[in-house]
């Protein structure tokens, strides 16, 4: 098996593709460092501005009503806690800078796993390498599994890239700040209290089970087709579909219980870094549980299709 | 009794009910070049598929050196190297990553030495390091049977081997061929190109729309090319047909128009024939030999089952 997973690592990185990838993230990280520094604001009258800000908020709660008055109030309750903890919101470390725009870089890893899970197998088909790869003495499933596996590492190194260069970027650019430092992140349901690497590294925790799911459709695509630009097509296309989707379910959501059981809306864990329910009364252990069968689902399918289909290329 | 290495025993494929390889039952000795010929689409590749495993079998059992493919699957595997249609290799990776890979999953390991010496075999040793991109197809032919050979098994399965290939790699490719036969390794190869086939093979069994109609071994079809087609022209076929007919009982005869016909017979009977008809005052205007090559003999038996007669299955 270590051999088998030995192969499918040199077959990733022997690819120019990957490694440009990981280039892509680096690129995209500093792009992001450099944009978040010219437009955050030095302002050293924090606490003033953050008062007319919420007067102005203020007065605007008396032409609203329902969530977008919901929303307002707990965006002049989170100013209010700035005012009275002394925290100024806008002071920038590379702590806050990877808490609040690298999980949006987040994205890319997910497109760019994507891309390499798709084509993992479905490569293998449009080259015709499948046939000299599954003469060998070793199981179907084995070396399904073995390409899995490979995946994952790749993801991990994708992930690892992306955490590192943010580091370096924020660094460089806002300089080392506190780990601790206090902020308030703002949710749904209220305003949270936390630590700002503590809340980072949480996102990032949360993040990994819906890449996981998403790259797991995106591998039994690769499986299913035997062509690797319709299985990267389709695997893309279902990312964007899942975004997209995501706000419509939730509006379903209201209406029929068992849309709570839809997939797109789980997909997205890192909102459980800011607050505790989704969809009314979904709370993490549910979102996680929908996860794992839609997970076992795919794999089953992935699996004992490839173990049965007839290479005939 | 002669070693068998490969015994296929009633291999039947079915999709949605229609056969297209039905109850095909054959075996290769140790050292011998095997060849399965048909034309496109009868089933051949389906057939070297199900041997190694690519495609279901329906029914049939398919056993390599007493391992079974049910139940001794990874002993079975680690007989068998193949080339299944044209060697299809990692584009990206150098011909010596290439192999390192095919390396990694033998059972047995292989050492760097053997990637070597497999790479000289081939005469591929100055260019292991290059991607595999730059290769000509000939090159990448010569890569497809190292990989083959690199642990060195003792069934070798080439599917259609010299497509692609121009006369040169052809050549090439019978010569290592034979040399791997000489050495005890057991050869099965497919083909649609007789003429490659009578050149390649010991033996060789041709497969038409599905089902095995006829294995015999190279000298025994050629032996009976001893019997030849000749043409007669003369005044009246029927009435020169109805002659030979009454001298030899039985002979094969077919009346191509009012004055032309042909007869399979042997080199003296040519001379036998002539003097019958003029002995019987028909007019003789020409005799020729029509040139009877394997492809003829291929052409008969295929054409003859068609028509549904029995085919005698010589050396089965």
């Amino acid at each position: 098996m270590i051999s088998l997973i030995c192969n499918e690592l040199m077959k990733i990185f022997q690819k120019k593709s990957s490694w440009i990838y990981m280039i892509i993230i680096v690129l995209a990280v500093a792009a992001s460092a450099i944009i978040y520094q010219k437009v955050t604001p030095d302002d050293k009258n924090w606490k003033e501005n953050l008062t007319a800000e919420n007067a102005g908020l203020k007065q605007d709660l008396e032409n609203q009503n329902g969530k977008t008055k919901e929303l307002t109030e707990t965006q002049i309750k989170q100013n209010e806690m700035y005012i009275k903890d002394d925290i100024n919101p806008n002071a920038v470390t590379n702590w806050t800078y990877m808490n609040t725009v690298l999980t949006g870089v987040l994205a890319l890893v997910t497109l760019l796993s994507v891309i390499v899970s798709s084509a993992s197998v479905s490569a293998e088909f449009s080259d015709g390498t499948i046939k000299q790869l599954l003469i060998r003495p070793h199981p179907r499933w084995a070396v399904l599994l073995s390409k899995y596996i490979a995946l994952l590492i790749y993801y991990v190194l994708l992930l690892a890239v992306l955490i590192a260069a943010g580091f370096i970027m924020g660094t460089l650019l806002f300089g080392y700040g506190d780990f601790g430092a206090k902020i308030f992140d703002l949710g749904l349901n209220g305003v949270k209290e936390t630590t700002v690497g503590a809340q980072f590294f949480l996102k990032i925790l949360y993040y990994i089970p819906g890449l996981i799911v998403i790259t797991a459709i995106a591998f039994m695509l690769s499986t299913l087709f035997k062509s690797q630009a319709l299985a990267v097509g389709i695997g893309i296309f279902v990312l964007f579909l899942s975004s997209t989707l995501g706000g419509l379910i939730v509006m379903l959501a209201d209406k029929y219980a068992w849309a709570k059981y839809i997939l797109f809306p789980h997909l997205d864990l890192t909102i459980y870094a800011v607050q505790d329910k989704i969809l009314g009364n979904i709370t993490l252990p549910i979102s996680l549980g929908v996860l794992l069968v839609y997970y076992l689902i795919f794999m089953a399918i992935t699996f004992v299709f490839f173990q049965k289909r007839d290479i005939s290329i | 009794m002669p070693q068998t290495t490969l015994e296929v025993k009633s291999l039947t494929k079915a999709i949605h009910g229609k056969k297209i390889v039905d109850d095909v039952s054959f075996g290769v000795q140790k050292g011998e070049i095997f060849g399965l010929l048909g034309p496109n689409g009868a089933g051949k590749t389906t057939i070297i598929r199900m041997i190694v495993s690519l495609i279901n079998r329906t029914q049939g059992e398919v056993i390599v050196n007493g391992s079974s493919l049910d139940g001794q699957y990874k002993e079975m595997m680690s007989e068998i190297g193949a080339i299944v249609e044209n060697p299809e290799f990692y584009k990206y990776m150098s011909g010596y990553k290439n192999l390192l890979h095919y390396a990694r999953m033998s059972v047995k390991k292989i050492p760097r030495e053997r990637i070597d010496e497999v790479a000289r075999l081939v005469k591929l040793e100055g260019a292991m390091n290059q991607k595999v991109k730059t290769y000509s197809l000939g090159m990448r032919q010569r890569l497809g049977v190292a990989q083959a050979l690199l642990h060195s098994p003792s069934l070798l399965i080439l599917d259609e081997p010299t497509n692609g290939l121009d006369p040169q790699g052809i050549r090439e490719l019978r010569d290592y061929l034979r040399q791997l036969a000489d050495g005890g390794v057991s050869v099965l190869v497919s083909s649609h190109l007789l003429s490659e086939m009578q050149l390649m093979c010991d033996r060789f069994a041709i497969i038409e729309k599905g089902k095995l109609i006829h294995i015999s071994s190279m000298k025994e079809s050629l032996a009976e090319e001893d019997l030849m087609n000749v043409a007669f022209e003369v005044s009246d076929a029927k009435a020169a047909a109805e002659v030979i007919e009454s001298s030899r009982p039985g002979t094969e005869m077919e009346i191509l128009d009012d004055t032309h016909f042909t007869i399979r017979i042997e080199r003296e009977g040519i001379n036998l024939v002539n003097r019958l008809l003029i002995q019987n005052d028909m007019d003789v205007y020409g005799i020729g030999r029509v040139a009877a090559t394997l492809e003829d003999r291929f052409l008969e038996i295929t054409s003859r089952s068609e028509e549904g007669k029995k085919i005698d299955l010589i050396n089965l």
